[in-house]
């Protein structure tokens, strides 16, 4: 027994080492991997693409690099789609004198809503968003296995979008960091014309700065 | 949370199933004084109620079935779309092996409800709707989907399960 427990003990204790020298390899790729930004999108109100950036390879690795004829597209997609997640807002039938008398709980209460108003003044079902303290946004969050979506519109109807890893906290702080650069190297540069695609390499250097170390 | 909807498409992308739950408006506060509803906001909740619920199922899948194919073309084939989120809602969305789409409409705050429709899909799709004999293999308008037990099964998995769960 105790000639056997000092080689039990050696090989138990390098497959230790080995053990926790993979952990840490793996553990600070993982780490790497955690804060990372993807890709930069900036989509003007028209929804063209004016500024595509990758940041750092794709997140999964068995695709190829995206053309940005395909982020053109993909642009154009987004921002139609946006529009339309912003129009399916559901809508939460108020309690007002003239609809109280109809039973909230009838399922098909908003099915029959659309025969009613052709029959009556439209102004008598009333309705609102679940958040009535907030504006009806398009989508602004999208999530996948692999990344997750971030998007951002302006008032004037700019939309900015980063993808980056799905456990990255902050985003908004990491956004409203590209937002003010883009005020001040891009808006502000008297030779920028509006919607056309970025060519500044001042705007380039700042925003590289800002998320090429996440 | 609060489920507002629910619906299932299949491979040929019709709405086989759809089902909404109304709320009560959730505002306790403005229920003695009228809801002033301002020139901008007052027209979007007219043309929304122009549409009706089959325009919505339409405008649903067009939705999922674009930001699915974005999300392959950039994370790769492998990768699953599961949910986006507006300042309003949010919408789950779960596909299964055969190409069923199964979507479903919640407040912001809900979590992660990819469990809850594989649930769904499982338990009470399969049992109910799959497994019953006297089915149609394709279910052209909703047949053979909107069956008493399934319709039973799935309102007690959301009254109880998803909207209990607060």
């Amino acid at each position: 027994m105790r000639k056997v427990f000092p080689l039990d003990w050696a090989l138990s204790v390098q497959w230790r080492i080995w053990r926790a020298k993979t952990f840490l390899r793996r553990g600070a790729l993982k780490l790497q991997y955690v804060l990372t930004v993807y890709t930069l999108l900036i989509i003007n109100k028209a929804g063209g693409l004016v500024y595509n950036r990758d940041f750092s390879p794709s997140p999964n690795a068995s695709v190829e690099k995206i053309s940005t004829n395909d982020y053109l597209v993909l642009a154009g997609t987004f921002h139609g789609v946006h529009a339309i997640t912003k129009s399916l807002t559901p809508r939460i039938p108020t309690k007002n004198p003239t609809s109280s008398s109809r039973p909230s709980s009838n399922p098909n209460a908003l099915n029959i809503a659309p025969s009613l108003d052709n029959t009556q003044p439209s102004s008598q079902i009333q309705t609102t968003t679940p958040n009535p303290n907030l504006p009806v946004t398009g989508l602004e969050t999208l999530e996948t296995s692999f990344f997750r979506l971030t998007c951002f519109q302006t008032h004037t109807g700019t939309k900015f979008l980063l993808i980056t890893d799905p456990l990255m906290p902050n985003v908004d702080a990491v956004m409203k960091g590209v937002y003010e650069r883009y005020a001040d190297h891009v808006m502000k540069n008297p030779f920028y014309q509006l919607e056309m695609p970025i060519r500044v390499e001042g705007w380039d250097r700042a925003v590289g700065q800002w998320l090429g170390g996440r | 949370m609060v489920v507002y909807s629910f619906y299932i498409f299949d491979r040929h992308a019709d709405c086989i199933y759809k089902r909404r739950w109304l709320p009560t408006a959730s505002i306790p506060s403005n229920s003695s004084r009228p809801v002033s509803e301002a020139t901008t906001d007052g027209n979007v909740a007219r043309s929304r109620k122009a549409l009706s619920a089959e325009d919505d199922a339409k405008l649903i899948f067009g939705t999922v079935f674009s930001l699915r194919n974005m999300v392959r073309k950039l994370g790769g084939e492998d990768d699953t779309f599961l949910s986006y989120r507006t300042s309003q809602y949010k919408l789950h969305y779960y596909e299964t092996p055969t190409n069923a789409k199964f979507v479903m409409l919640t407040d912001t705050k809900s979590g992660s409800m990819r469990i809850a429709l594989h649930q769904i899909y499982v338990s009470i799709y399969v049992e109910y709707v799959v497994k019953n004999p006297l089915s149609p293999v394709e279910h052209p308008g909703g047949l053979g989907v909107n069956n008493e037990l399934f319709e039973i099964t799935l309102e007690q998995f959301v009254d109880r399960v998803l909207n209990a769960t607060s």
